[in-house]
């Protein structure tokens, strides 16, 4: 097969020889020409109109803010029962709360912050934005990704309709057994626990793949391995961590929990040869690396905003690009850390401890690159990198004590304390939510097209980063006191109560910028400042076009020329032309020097991931009370999967073929 | 309530042309193959750890299988094992059929392995029997179920996806996308059938031969 790209001078990849002689410069592309493809573009991606439209839309960008607006909403949710938990903690024996809705209210909290806010709003920001900085038009799977994401909501949707009727989960986000088994809870509280994390880490999974085959395959020409941006690294990092971690946790949940509690079957109970320590194993192998699976993408969000600000290409891409990949291997090497107070041998403590204090290396050198890059950039301060300081001290302090309970003496003393609760806040709030809060201010002007207030933005961190602060570490010396965790009430005696009012003040606090943060949301979106397709003056591909993105992302395919396309590129941009304008087509390139490999047609928009989630949701909530329902979903789903599979196999227009042994036309 | 920005973005020069590249490849260059992969990945994951979780309930017992509890039946899983093998025949020359572009053989040879697949399935429910013990006598029947039936579901939904493949085959006009989907879904058989090789070993050979 000849190669189909015509030679070309600036071909990506193809370094000028010595012989080559200097080409006049190709010209400047028609804005008359290129006004009119964005038009026909525009007419072959967009879905139907209205609410069909809606419900049919495989756009990435599109999904990918309902999962973020859909994340948000849980992280308020989650957010509500924290606030309804700290006012009853907040003196002793305060009888807001009754111990048996507050077993459901702190399951709840968990269960939304972990599966329902924390790891779908990282993989939300992924198919935003991976797209968008690959150079593509679309994720590698469209309709893999509204699945995915009806999936998700659906999980979401049970949930809190179930807490409402009194069936929220009691068991803690862990649901350890033998107290989650069916000798202990009976009813179907922790059905719900189990069937939801199913949901979750099936959208997480559909998510994964798509982030994955995207990167690989779907980058801009020229966009070699090396030239990928971090961002994208750390999110490719953690897909792969997602599909070694996620069938973990859907096999402890479905298979095994479930199944205990449904069909008798006999993985949990001593009595016939199983093994409760089995369910933390599982549970951990999974629960670990989900740490890094949270905080790997916001360290993701914190190098682009660093270099954007300091104005100045990150200090060390290589030692952070090889310290994500160091975390993602170390992460599954450490579970038993959280098994310390269970008969581990003594080599075996040694083993995960030493591993426990070793992964806080790779994420220092990441920390070290960026203090490295403020250090020796100019820096500009906005709200963005505000959060991004916030971080690196609210983080560095929850990193120490996670380092702390490395040490099998230590985490003896303190395990199922409020000292655990306090460093897990840290490590989330400080590793993943000021990140992300960096991130929303660093990127809202390219969802929205409009600019976010920078006064509003700066009162919203500073009383968010002080209120974390207050609530939580007053936590740590409640823990060294010995207050337990999951506790409704404590009594007057133990001293507790002044401890914990500071911290519900706190957490008052957090409220309180947490609603000035959806004021300015709610006031930019409507009257903000128009952004423009660069309002930072950055450097990746997802800032070389219009804000909000069409939505076919780009006219014609980026020739990138460098790890960062916007300032390398001196002049005009370099593209590729040639692709069709009469469908939806997108450019394939190889997987390691990206170079152009052959067009896809992408799928047009289609009911079948909203039809297949709901018979999903027929099979797993349906399973709590009868077999016949798996049964009578996956009937309903076979359609699903043909409608499907008939869409995927229809392609329009002719086809150009490239058979391992030949090139042919076919039609 | 999003400003619509038409401003013309960045100048471009064109300094190349895609048109005459190729819109269907085979294998590894196409994207389907990469989502197969992908999920080859996640399901044999997940089979590894149900095998992990065999072994470790493993050591709660003297003998494997328990007291008491009859060793599988070897008879029928081994003649699905054979079918199975056999299997991989009209899978490749499905394959073949659709890199040489031959729609004929491709859609003869598709609806051959949708046959064999279906006959896999029939021959699985006697295998899940033959365990001879139920999935909740005790821990050790539940890991040989799980591992059989996880396995179970893995070849219904790859043979679901055959059936639906030579469907599309029978009515219609087939694109030459179908073609390259068609060698996907033989890559996708091979593991099938490829992993259910050590799991035979582990669950039907394995408590006779080591207890």
């Amino acid at each position: 097969m000849t190669d189909p790209v015509r030679p070309l001078p600036d071909a990506p990849g193809v370094a000028p020889g010595p012989a080559a002689a200097p080409s006049p410069p190709p010209p400047l592309l028609d804005a008359d020409a290129l006004a009119r493809d964005a038009e026909r573009l525009e007419a072959v991606w967009r879905g139907p109109r209205g609410f069909w439209g809606w419900l049919t839309s495989v756009d990435h960008k599109s999904i990918g803010k309902r999962y973020i607006v859909t994340a948000f909403l849980m992280f308020l949710a989650g957010g509500i029962e924290a606030a309804m938990m700290r006012a009853q903690l907040s003196g002793p024996l305060r009888g807001l709360i009754g111990p048996d809705r507050y077993n459901q209210i702190f399951t709840t909290h968990g269960s939304t912050m972990m599966f329902l806010f924390a790891v779908p709003m990282m993989n939300a920001m992924g198919l935003y934005f991976v797209p968008l900085m690959v150079g593509a038009r679309n994720v590698a799977f469209p309709r893999l990704n509204a699945f995915g994401y009806y999936t998700y909501l659906v999980g979401v949707v049970f949930l809190y309709v179930s807490l409402f009727v009194n069936t929220g989960p009691d068991a803690g986000w862990t649901s350890y057994v033998p107290l989650a088994g069916p000798e202990f809870s009976p009813g179907h509280r922790v059905d719900v626990w189990a069937q939801l994390v199913t949901f979750t880490e099936i959208a997480a999974l559909a998510a994964a793949v798509n982030i994955i085959v995207t990167t690989f395959k779907l980058r801009a020409p020229g966009m070699s391995l090396n030239r990928i941006p971090i961002f994208v690294w750390s999110q490719l990092v953690v897909s792969f961590m997602i599909v070694f971690a996620m069938p973990a946790v859907a096999t402890a949940s479905t298979i095994q929990l479930a199944a205990d509690r449904a069909v008798g079957t006999q993985w949990f109970n001593p009595a016939t040869g199983g093994d409760a320590l089995l369910w933390q194993h599982i549970f951990w192998f999974f629960g670990h690396p989900e740490v890094y699976i949270v905080f790997l993408p916001a360290l993701g969000f914190v190098t682009p905003i660093v270099e954007t600000f300091a104005r100045r290409r990150v200090f060390g891409y290589t030692a952070i690009v090889l310290a994500n990949i160091t975390t993602g291997f170390f992460a599954f090497g450490l579970w038993v850390h959280h098994m310390f107070a269970t008969p581990i041998p003594e080599l075996g403590q040694s083993l995960f401890t030493a591993a426990s204090m070793v992964i806080a290396i790779p994420t220092g050198v990441q920390i070290f690159c960026w203090i490295a890059t403020l250090f020796l950039g100019r820096s500009r301060m906005t709200t963005a990198m505000l959060f991004v300081l916030g971080f690196l001290f609210t983080f560095v302090n929850g990193g120490i004590t996670g380092v702390m309970l490395a040490s099998v003496a230590f985490d003896k003393q303190v395990h199922d304390t409020f000292f655990v609760v306090a460093h897990l806040h840290y490590v989330l709030l400080g590793g993943a939510v000021l990140p992300l809060f960096a991130g929303f201010y660093f990127w809202f002007p390219k969802i929205t097209g409009r600019m976010l207030s920078e006064t509003l933005g700066a009162w919203h961190f500073w009383l968010f980063t002080i209120g974390v602060n207050v609530t939580f570490f007053p936590m740590h010396i409640l823990g060294l006191q010995g207050m337990p965790r999951r506790i409704y009430t404590y009594l007057p005696e133990t001293g507790w109560g002044g401890l914990n009012l500071l911290a519900s003040a706190g957490a008052v606090v957090i409220a309180v910028s947490v609603i000035l943060f959806l004021i300015n949301v709610w006031v930019s979106w409507t009257a903000g400042a128009v952004a423009g397709p660069n309002p930072w003056a950055s450097s990746g591909l997802d800032w070389a076009t219009a804000s909000p993105p069409p939505v076919y992302n780009f006219v014609h395919p980026v020739v990138v020329e460098g790890r960062h396309p916007l300032w390398d590129t001196v002049g005009p941009l370099a593209v590729l032309t040639g692709l069709r304008t009469d469908r939806r087509e997108e450019l394939i390139t190889t997987t390691f020097d990206a170079l152009p490999d052959h067009r896809h047609q992408s799928p047009r928009h289609s009911i079948w991931p909203l039809y297949l989630a709901l018979c999903m949701g027929v099979v797993w909530i349906g399973s709590m009370f009868s077999p016949w329902f798996v049964l009578g979903g996956f009937a309903l789903s076979l359609l699903g999967l043909l409608g499907w599979g008939w869409q995927g196999s229809r392609a329009s227009g002719p086809e150009l073929v490239a058979t391992p042994h030949d090139l042919v036309e076919a039609s | 309530m999003s400003p619509r920005v038409d401003e013309p973005l960045v100048e471009q020069r064109a300094v190349g042309d895609l048109s005459l590249l190729p819109t269907v490849t085979f294998g590894s260059r196409s994207l389907m193959w990469w989502g197969t992969l992908g999920f080859m990945v996640i399901e044999g994951w997940t089979l590894a750890l149900i095998v992990a979780m065999y072994f470790y309930l493993r050591q709660n017992y003297d003998a494997w299988p328990p007291l008491h509890t009859p060793a599988p039946g070897i008879a029928v899983a081994t003649w699905n094992l054979a079918v199975m093998l056999v299997s991989c025949v009209p899978a490749f020359l499905a394959a073949r059929a659709g890199k040489r572009l031959d729609r004929g053989a491709a859609r003869i040879w598709v609806t051959v392995l949708a046959l064999f697949g279906l006959a896999t399935v029939i021959l699985r429910w006697y295998e899940l029997w033959a365990l001879n013990v139920r999935w909740d006598t005790n821990a050790y029947g539940t890991a040989a179920w799980t591992i059989v039936g996880v396995h179970a579901t893995l070849l219904l939904l790859d043979v679901a996806d055959t059936i639906g493949l030579s469907l599309f085959y029978w009515i219609g006009r087939s694109p030459v996308k179908m073609l390259s989907d068609t060698n996907d879904n033989s890559f996708y058989w091979y593991f099938t059938v490829g992993v259910w090789i050590p799991l035979y070993v582990i669950v039907y050979l394995g408590p006779r031969l080591f207890g």
